[in-house]
């Protein structure tokens, strides 16, 4: 079982889009809600070495495009090893998209250096238990 | 036109200085109309209502004054806009002058508001210009196998011909390790792929009446402005719609063209545009400039000027300065850099290849 991730479907040419966007780019019509996985291949990467005011350097940033038919920006922990066409998994953390292609462990040690503090920590790993409980069992590898 | 570069006169004073100038070659005083471009004179110099502004500043407040924005391809929206006026009969001239005044902020201030004509989700994830120019790079490399040396000669070539162009930002030659080895800016595009930033303004004056030489077609295309809704990432459809309306419309095709100006605010740009120009066929782009097709000289001399890399991109000055550089070479006025040629063929670039601009210049026999 893996992650979706929410989007939008034009009703008129089935194109869709993440985020969810409230009117297709290429038609004056209202889109429909609608869930994609959240795993695809990289279309492209850069690594900025001087980022705007705000981001940290060097900064990663990827386009992803997911199975369901989306093109998503992500930013990544880092690009060693990332190709095109690598496929990777795409989280929503804080609303930001992450690309990840690593083994579990690599995942587990993101996942600790992108939460907070600790008491965040033991939220976000009580959370994401509970999540995993909930789904019938935890999220795993591909 | 202006020489460019690092200007300490006001943006109003330089456009003056380039609408002077081409009102004077001209040998008009009072146009039927004033077309200005700029990109972010508000944020740039805290100025705004630049029609009105720049009339007054001209000494022509009282004649119709319109404002164009199309981003970084503003000057050539301001071109289409008076050949629109006048092929319509309601002008039978007009004054176009675009400019910007950039070198004054520091860089990163400079680069944030030029960012603004990226999407807004994608400039959340601190995507610039040179960021989303590096995803493009890449993924061209991979597809359309622009190998890095090819791309770094673009560079190359451009400043050898900015040496020759009294009006360029740069007039160093640079070599090739140079420019491969110039500090990384956005992998695996560096620093000397990448155009400056620079100060600076073009004018040129537009008549219905028979001139030295005619606009025989003008095309604009479009392209979402988010880069995550395009499915390829290595061509631009902006060009390819735009170069198609203009053909259409001069009714001749890119094999006419002798000379070109082409947006390389990257140097990858110039290949890509060179092909959705059509002026190489695809996948020919880095093969003609490795062989010096398109240095002064070659079959086919692009950016004589020395382009946005080597001129400089004084933003909504840029689409303008081009047109007045074919002009110059249609009449044989580009002292230095002179090239044999009838048609020329000008590309702008607006944002991110959102809002492109293809423009067919031609000699009057």
């Amino acid at each position: 079982m893996q992650d979706l991730l929410a989007a939008s479907r034009c009703p008129r040419c089935r194109r869709v889009v993440a985020p969810p966007a409230r009117i297709c780019p290429d038609h004056p019509v209202a889109m429909e809600p609608h869930l994609i996985p959240a795993v695809g291949e990289v279309v492209s990467f850069t690594t900025l070495h001087s980022p705007p005011e705000g981001f940290r350097s060097p900064l990663h940033i990827a386009i992803v495009e997911l199975d369901g038919g989306a093109r998503l920006f992500c930013h990544g922990e880092e690009t060693r090893g990332v190709k095109i066409g690598s496929r990777v998994s795409v989280e929503d953390v804080n609303s930001i998209f992450y690309f990840s292609h690593m083994g579990f462990a690599d995942r587990a040690r993101l996942f600790w250096r992108r939460t907070g503090y600790r008491g965040e920590k033991v939220a976000a790993i009580g959370k994401s238990f509970v999540k995993g409980f909930w789904k019938g069992r935890s999220r795993g590898e591909r | 036109m202006t020489r460019f570069g690092k200007r300490d006169e006001s943006l109003p004073d330089l456009m003056t200085e380039a609408a002077l100038a081409a009102l004077a070659d001209a040998g008009i005083e009072r146009p039927d109309a004033l077309i200005v471009a700029a990109m972010n004179p508000e944020e740039f110099t805290g100025e705004g209502n630049y029609g009105s502004l720049i009339g007054t500043h001209l000494g022509l407040s009282q004649v119709p004054a319109l404002r164009v924005e199309t981003a970084t391809s503003s000057g050539m929206a301001a071109v289409y806009t008076a050949f629109a006026t006048l092929a319509a009969g309601i002008h039978r001239s007009a004054l176009v002058v675009g400019g910007e005044k950039m070198t004054h902020l520091p860089t990163p201030r400079v680069s944030e508001i030029i960012g603004r004509s990226i999407d807004p989700h994608e400039r959340s994830y601190g995507s610039t210009m040179p960021a989303l120019a590096g995803l493009i790079t890449r993924a061209a490399m991979h597809r359309r196998g622009f190998a890095l040396k090819e791309i770094s000669l673009v560079a190359v070539k451009n400043h050898a011909h900015g040496v020759r162009n009294p009006y360029a930002h740069f007039r160093e030659a640079v070599t090739l390790e140079a420019v491969m080895e110039s500090r990384m800016v956005a992998d695996p595009l560096r620093l000397f792929h990448c155009c400056p930033i620079s100060d600076g303004a073009a004018a040129l004056v537009l008549t219905a009446e028979p001139a030295a030489v005619r606009i025989a077609g003008i095309g604009q295309g479009m392209e979402s402005i988010a880069v995550r809704y395009r499915w390829d990432l290595t061509s631009f459809r902006a060009t390819q719609a735009a170069a198609e309306v203009a053909y259409r419309m001069a009714g001749f095709g890119p094999e006419r063209v002798d000379v070109a100006e082409l947006h390389d605010a990257f140097a990858p740009f110039e290949l890509i545009s060179l092909e959705d120009t059509g002026l190489v066929p695809a996948g020919k782009g880095g093969r003609a400039t490795v062989d010096g097709e398109t240095t002064v000289g070659g079959r086919l001399p692009v950016n004589p000027s020395g382009g946005l890399k080597a001129r400089g991109h004084p933003l909504a000055a840029t689409g303008i300065a081009q047109v007045v550089e074919l002009v110059w070479q249609l009449r044989g006025l580009a002292e230095g850099r002179q090239v044999e040629a009838r048609v020329g063929l000008a590309q702008s670039i607006g944002g991110l290849a959102t809002n492109n601009w293809v423009t067919l210049l031609e000699a009057r026999r």
